[in-house]
């Protein structure tokens, strides 16, 4: 096991150090710079715009300022960011939470779903449960996150008004101090009657957005995977044995099932993440997502790419968790040579 | 970056904030996007203009809808009679915000905190010139460090401004964010305490709200002063739903989870005019839209190819399809709700047979052109590629070859600046309210004869100069509203760009909400309003 994270750590130097270097190299080549960005009509003579941009060390050759961001990277620098002065970092923390809270509500609600639909499905092959849920599911997958979010918003806010628009609180009943920046866990600890259900509430429709692109794809994972593991002689041996229905499906088959759906999962949550771009957009949600969306326009570099390489970090740094996960629900990975 | 604000501050205003809740009235603001920071000398964008503008005054303020100026901190202002010296006469007893961050003001705005306030924008060598990134883009656009000859005090409520030239609209300058006035007594708190980047994230002023809390991309929260000297605000808290999505915008609205909203989307305009909550104001922007030809480059340096070009352009079907209605066809260089708009001039009229004729007397045959149009969506152009192709199709009509062209937004600024094109569209929104904001910076050219920076057009006119070099140093607005109309009429004759249109601005607030008037600035500004619970 130890072995096997070694191994994965290891490998995610070469992704880092690539990774670094096309982010760099992506943003130095797209059109225009972070004072053009800003400046609009009103233009700005050569002369001040050169001085700008010295003044930002934009000015620099691109090698010099590529070295000086591998060096500011590898000493925990990752920039401060143009517009608001802000270290990156710090930037990133602040919001991070908001990112993580969902998604992690998200992923939650998509393998809560999804993975029982998926054995149901498997378990019920042909009839129409399982015909239906995966035609949901393939809808599901395929729906634009922007529509979706709308939709809901329209459908349940504003005509059944059953959950708010957007945000993470209300704003007028709610105002407390958020050290962690988790609000399931600020509201509980602001003690202020309704916080943590205010919360709650608000997470629902984001939650359903962001988590339903995952639950479709764990859905037909898990059914596809079942169908599979179903017809093993052991299963087959384990119902002769007498062992009950739900027995024999989820101790016996579902683990060994869950293997590729613990690989779809890890891959989901690149996904998520980006999904948790847009999802941040339509719901207000103050996620880093929504953070460098706006820096995008606003050629903040720094938060680019400093935000980049740490987004980064996080899917790499949960992939080897993924295949940790993986070795050990799978003894032959921990082993493999 | 995270405020440093303590948990107990934290707590503290926040139960303030919740418990005054329980019984104030709360204004939300649907706002669509963060703020850089809270300094309005150092941002340009109207998001962060209106983030900071609740806390601050300036010594003249614009009335509340218009473009007039009024007393603000200055509570009468003389100008000698030469326009080369102003006295502000400061008002008396008007106190900073007490509390915030931990400082409390041991004295009341007086001419010190006036004097900071520019000094830091206009003195490359003051300690605070440089914190926070140092950019006062504002101050140099509007002309300031080659106008103010000196800023002094001539007693403690007192403040002199020479000036290098007589200039009309200095108080509608006055008047704008950037002249925003700070404390200086703040700004030596923090500098001891360390921390002077708080300065610029944690505001103090002497505005109708003041600063509670920002959390980063999601609130900003105000609490009325009832120090202020223009009378507490009907609301009690003030509170910045940061929104980005239009479509969330509007639900939030008809949800009552925010009672004024910017920036509606187009196709959502028709439900909200039916919509019975809601109150959707108009207001004819501050803006003209315009195609641009460059008078430095043959044919287009003949006023008679490019007034032929302007009667090819059917600006009717452009106004239907491309502003749905959202709009107004311009005849003038300004806005027609501007001052000296001359309203008795005549537009270009759509005419393709005239137009082809008077192109084959200038001797205009199968013209290759290009015709570059913006990537990005201004309040003075929805869609400018569709109004590209719209015009690219009218002057296939007449023989003009148009090839569109177009670049990123910050490159094709800076391409239409250098006189790269030959036709292109860009546009302007107002700043101050005054004609000299439009007609001098846009079409104006300087003592060695070469275009402003701004003149797209490439367009110098000895006679325009003249009138608006005359018009900027009169203080009488009759005479001044004379030469503008000349200028116009000279614009009107010679064509240095094709007027397309002034588009309106649309504001939609719950009916819960009175008092609130839309500024043709641009501004949103709330210390008036009301709302019925």
């Amino acid at each position: 096991m130890f072995r096997l994270l070694i191994k994965r750590l290891a490998l995610t130097i070469p992704t880092f150090v690539a990774l670094m270097f096309v982010t760099f190299m992506m943003l130095r080549l797209v059109p225009g710079d972070p004072i053009e960005a800003r400046r609009g009509e009103r233009g700005i003579t050569p002369e001040r715009h050169a001085q700008m941009l010295h003044d930002m060390g934009l000015d620099q050759p691109v090698w010099k300022q590529f070295a000086d961001y591998v060096y500011g990277i590898l000493h925990g620098d990752f920039g401060t960011s143009i517009v608001s002065k802000s270290p990156v970092i710090h930037e990133f923390f602040t919001l991070f939470p908001a990112t993580v809270e969902l998604t992690f509500c998200a992923m939650l609600f998509a393998i809560a779903i999804g993975i029982p639909t998926g054995v149901y499905a498997a378990v019920r092959r042909g009839k129409f449960f399982d015909q239906s849920m995966m035609v949901t599911a393939l809808a599901g997958y395929s729906m634009p996150i922007f529509w979706w979010g709308l939709i809901l918003i329209l459908f349940m806010s504003n005509t059944l008004h059953l959950t708010p628009v957007s945000g993470r609180v209300d704003l007028i009943k709610h105002f407390y101090p958020q050290p962690t920046g988790f609000l399931l866990v600020d509201s509980i600890l602001s003690g202020q009657k309704g916080a943590f259900t205010d919360v709650l509430r608000h997470l629902i429709l984001p939650t359903i957005v962001l988590g339903t692109v995952p639950l479709g794809a764990i859905a037909r994972m898990t059914r596809s995977s079942m169908l599979e593991v179903l017809d093993e002689d052991y299963v087959r041996t384990a119902k002769a044995k007498g062992l009950s229905p739900f027995r024999t499906i989820n101790v016996h088959a579902l683990r060994n099932a869950l293997i590729p759906v613990v690989t779809s999962i890890g891959l989901q949550m690149g996904s998520l993440l980006a999904g948790a771009f847009l999802t941040e957009t339509i719901f207000s949600w103050p996620g880093i997502g929504h953070w460098l969306v706006q820096s995008i326009g606003r050629r903040d570099y720094p938060v680019l790419q400093g935000g980049i390489m740490l987004v980064a970090i996080v899917v790499m740094l949960l992939n080897v968790v993924l295949d940790l996960t993986s070795g050990l629900i799978n003894p032959r990975l921990r082993h493999e040579r | 970056m995270k405020t440093k604000i303590t948990m107990a501050a934290l707590l503290m205003a926040g139960t303030m904030f919740v418990a005054s809740g329980a019984m104030a009235k709360t204004l939300v603001y649907c706002s669509e996007g963060s703020p850089e920071n809270f300094t309005p000398a150092m941002n340009t964008t109207g998001t962060s203009l209106d983030a900071a503008r609740p806390v601050f005054d300036k010594l003249v303020e614009f009335t509340p809808g218009t473009t007039q100026t009024q007393p603000g901190l200055s509570e009468k202002t003389d100008v000698s009679a030469d326009g080369l010296t102003l006295t502000f006469h400061l008002r008396k007893g008007v106190k900073f915000h007490s509390g915030v961050n931990g400082f409390t003001p041991t004295r009341d705005f007086n001419a010190d905190d006036v004097l900071w306030s520019f000094a830091r924008q206009s003195d490359k060598t003051n300690p605070w010139n440089k914190v926070s990134g140092g950019s006062f883009d504002y101050f140099s656009d509007m002309g300031m460090p080659d106008l103010i000859d000196s800023l002094t005090k001539s007693d403690d409520m007192t403040v002199v401004m020479k000036l290098k030239q007589p200039n009309a609209p200095i108080l509608a300058n006055l008047a704008m964010d950037f002249a925003s006035i700070q404390s200086a007594e703040y700004a030596d708190f923090l500098m001891k305490k360390g921390t002077p980047e708080q300065f610029d994230q944690i505001p103090v002023g002497t505005g109708p709200f003041s600063f509670v809390d920002y959390q980063k991309d999601a609130v900003i929260r105000f609490k009325a002063n009832p120090d202020w000297f223009g009378g507490k605000p009907k609301v009690d808290d003030l509170v910045f739903a940061i929104t980005p999505d239009a479509s969330a915008r509007y639900a939030k609205l008809q949800a009552g989870e925010c009672q004024v909203m910017i920036a509606p989307n187009p196709a959502d305009l028709p439900a909200m005019m039916k919509d019975d909550k809601v109150n959707l104001i108009q207001q004819a922007g501050l803006n003209i839209g315009y195609l641009a030809m460059n008078s430095q480059k043959p044919p287009f340096d003949k006023p008679e190819v490019r007034m032929a070009i302007a009667m090819a352009i059917d600006r009717g079907a452009i106004l239907k399809e491309v502003y749905q209605g959202a709009g107004q066809q311009a005849k003038n260089p300004i806005p027609p709700t501007m001052w000296s708009y001359d309203k008795d001039a005549k537009d270009i009229p759509y005419d393709p047979a005239a137009a082809k004729t008077a192109l084959e007397k200038a001797g205009v045959k199968d013209l290759q052109t290009d015709l570059w149009w913006m990537p990005v969506q201004r309040p003075y152009n929805p869609n400018a590629k569709r109004m590209a192709e719209m015009m690219q199709a009218d002057l296939e009509k007449v023989g003009i070859h148009a090839k569109l062209v177009s670049y990123e937004w910050g490159e094709y600024r800076k391409r239409l600046q250098a006189g790269e094109y030959q036709m292109g569209l860009l546009g302007w929104t107002g700043d101050n309210g005054d004609p000299d904001n439009f007609l001098a910076v846009l079409l104006g050219c300087g003592k060695d004869g070469k275009p402003n920076g701004q003149n797209i057009p490439k367009w110098c006119d000895a006679k325009f100069q003249e009138d608006v070099n005359k018009a900027v140093t009169l203080t009488d607005q009759a005479e001044r509203t004379k030469l503008y109309v000349d200028a116009q009429k000279i614009v009107d004759a010679k064509v240095p760009w094709l007027n397309i249109a002034h588009s309106t601005v649309f504001e939609p607030i719950s009916k819960k909400v009175s008092g609130y008037k839309a500024s043709p600035l641009g501004a949103h500004e709330f210390q008036n309003v009301d709302v019925a619970e």
